[in-house]
């Protein structure tokens, strides 16, 4: 990767970092989702990015950061420091055990596997008296957006960091190759149930941290707003829209995705959800590898790009 | 039957006793002994679907026989999933070439170094490095920086034997690696296997060329139906009348 954009991205983290000393109460509320937003599309693209494995059960982890940081901090009573860390054990948990018979399937069979989780925890949650069964939990209020935007900022790029790191490894030598040809990978000495699992857990970590953070900014939790399969869905389009297996593509998706939603929302309200909808598949007709692939190579950002791609996909 | 191989002087590296192999009511392997010594090369030879390339995939892990045993450096790996094979030292090519598209020439090479025999090499910089010497080695050595995608059918295959080189093996199996190449081509390659000989290397090299097989292989093997028809010295092999029969003479018409 070129030092430039090296430069580029660490002089708009901080950039970012001081939107809270200009920004409107609007902006920084903004900030918060749009960042949490992005570490879930970052977190989704190490194992989807890279190992090739789309999964719909990351909501899961983020349900589970949410609920481990409610109940520590509810029934309990403990800091917020100490719920996050519960709330990432539980996540690091459940990706292992569902890690390990689940990434035995491959492709479609992943996919359609990881469904179901959404649903089988939200069925467990909304009975679980120590999580306030289907009505949800309240946590303490803390007035500070200011704190919340730069707990979710430093999570960001922690999490983008870990992503470049992936990137120029070992390890992710190990996860593009399961990507493009797992049993070619396996024969040349790459052990990809290993390496999926991990890729798994990596991601759980930083989705129960984004998950506890909104739950104790938003202050409310509950079985459907904690494991809302919706919300896999839009880090699965915020990814793949910016540039799966790249370092920037999913953050600049969701920010892109985010400005157009909360523009479209504010002027036609209703129909925002719609146009949202046509933005994406449009968005995937003409550039299926992403907003990265078109800034890597700009001089190629003509008429001509979109016609091979619309060519490739075969319409 | 067929005369006893010739004693080897160094140790035998891979052996298969009684290995069978059957998908629903075909018998793609039958019964199948075979041993490769350090240093050895065995020609494998037999007409399409002899099952050449599923006694591959059973000694590389990609299939788990029905019957018999792999041993590989004495230990039985029958059950040793196919990348902890590739750490034991056993690496192959792929008749039907198994690129990693998105990568380019390099990485694809690299993956070799950084996975495989001990576990690889840790290092990015190092694994390169070695990529780009194996690249060199096999006459990719202009095309390091592009998609893997994008070679053409010959370079495919040197990309698969430079894949195979990286990991360090001890036992190579190269499945028809000459296949689509010209005549000129062929010689090359030929040289090139003979180059990395000894160091204690078992090769299987599957092949269709006669003349390359002839040249290369220290014994060679023949298939017919999934079961061995003959195990011994080129000359011998080449001039069995029911070799001849079941392969040469069919391919000379
Ligand atoms: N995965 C498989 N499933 C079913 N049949 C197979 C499979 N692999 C190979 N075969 C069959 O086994 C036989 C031997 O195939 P193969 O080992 O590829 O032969 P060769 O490499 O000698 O041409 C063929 O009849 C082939 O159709
Ligand atoms: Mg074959």
């Amino acid at each position: 990767m070129k030092t430039r954009t090296l430069i580029l991205a660490a002089a708009v983290a901080v950039a970012l970092a001081f939107v809270p000393m200009f920004g409107s109460d609007v902006m920084i509320q903004f900030g918060i989702n749009a960042l949490v937003l992005a570490v879930l599309a970052q977190s989704w693209n190490i194992l989807g990015g890279f190992g090739g494995y789309v999964s719909f059960g990351n909501s899961v982890f983020y349900g589970l950061g949410t609920y481990g940081t409610a109940i520590a901090m509810t029934t309990y009573n403990l800091p917020f420091g100490v719920g996050l860390v519960i709330g990432v054990v539980l996540a690091m948990l459940g990706a292992a055990l569902v890690g390990v018979p689940i990434l035995r399937l491959r492709g479609p069979y992943f996919a359609i596997a990881t469904l179901g989780l959404n649903g089988a925890m939200m069925a467990i949650f909304s009975n679980l008296p120590i999580a306030g069964t289907n009505i949800g939990l309240v946590l303490p209020l803390t007035r500070n957006d200011t704190m919340f935007y730069e707990l979710s900022l430093a999570l960001l790029v922690a999490c983008t960091l870990t992503v470049f790191w992936i990137s120029r490894s070992r390890y992710g030598m190990g996860l593009i190759a399961i990507r493009e040809d797992e049993d070619a990978a396996g024969t040349m000495g790459v052990n990809a149930t290993l390496y999926k699992v991990t890729a798994l857990i990596l991601a759980s970590i930083f989705t129960a941290v984004a998950g506890g953070i909104h739950a104790y900014w938003s202050t409310f939790v509950d079985p459907a707003s904690a494991f809302d399969s919706t919300l896999n869905v839009r880090m699965v389009i915020m990814c793949v829209f910016g540039g799966p297996g790249t370092v920037f593509g999913p953050v600049i998706g969701s920010f892109v995705l985010s400005t157009v939603y909360e523009v479209l929302a504010a002027q036609i309200s209703t129909a925002a959800a719609l146009l949202f909808g046509v933005v994406i598949v449009l968005a995937v007709i003409f550039m299926p590898r992403g907003l990265a692939d078109i800034m890597r190579d700009r001089a190629n950002f003509t008429l001509r790009y979109f016609i091979r791609n619309i060519r490739e996909n075969r319409l | 039957m067929t005369a006893p191989a010739k004693t080897p002087a160094s140790r035998t590296v891979i052996e298969t006793r009684g290995l069978t192999k059957r998908f629903q009511g075909l018998v793609s392997v039958n019964n199948v002994s075979f041993a490769i010594a350090e240093n050895e090369t065995l020609g494998v030879i037999g007409p399409n679907g002899a099952g050449k390339t599923t006694l591959v995939n059973m000694i590389s892990g990609t299939l788990t026989p029905s019957e018999g045993e792999v041993i590989f450096d004495g230990a039985r790996i029958n059950d040793v999933p196919a990348f902890r094979r590739a750490h034991l030292g056993i690496a192959r090519t792929f008749q039907v070439m198994k690129p990693f598209p998105g990568m380019t020439v390099l990485e694809n090479v690299a993956v070799g170094a950084l996975f495989g025999r001990d576990g690889g090499v840790k290092s990015m910089a190092q694994a390169r490095e070695s990529a780009r010497e194996w690249l060199e080695f096999t006459g990719l050595g202009k095309r390091i920086g592009v998609g893997a995608d994008s070679l053409g059918g010959p370079d495919r295959k040197r990309l698969e034997f430079a894949k195979a080189l990286a990991m360090k093996p001890r036992l190579l199996l190269l499945d028809e690696v000459m296949a689509g190449l010209n005549p000129v081509e062929v010689d090359e390659v030929v040289d090139l296997i003979k180059s990395i000989r000894g160091q204690g290397l078992a090769m299987l090299v599957i092949e269709h060329v006669v003349k390359a097989i002839r040249s290369l292989s220290d014994r060679v093997m023949v298939l017919h139906h999934g079961e061995k028809i003959a195990d011994d010295d080129p000359t011998t092999v080449l001039e069995d009348p029911r070799v001849i029969e079941a392969y040469l003479g069919k391919r000379r018409t």
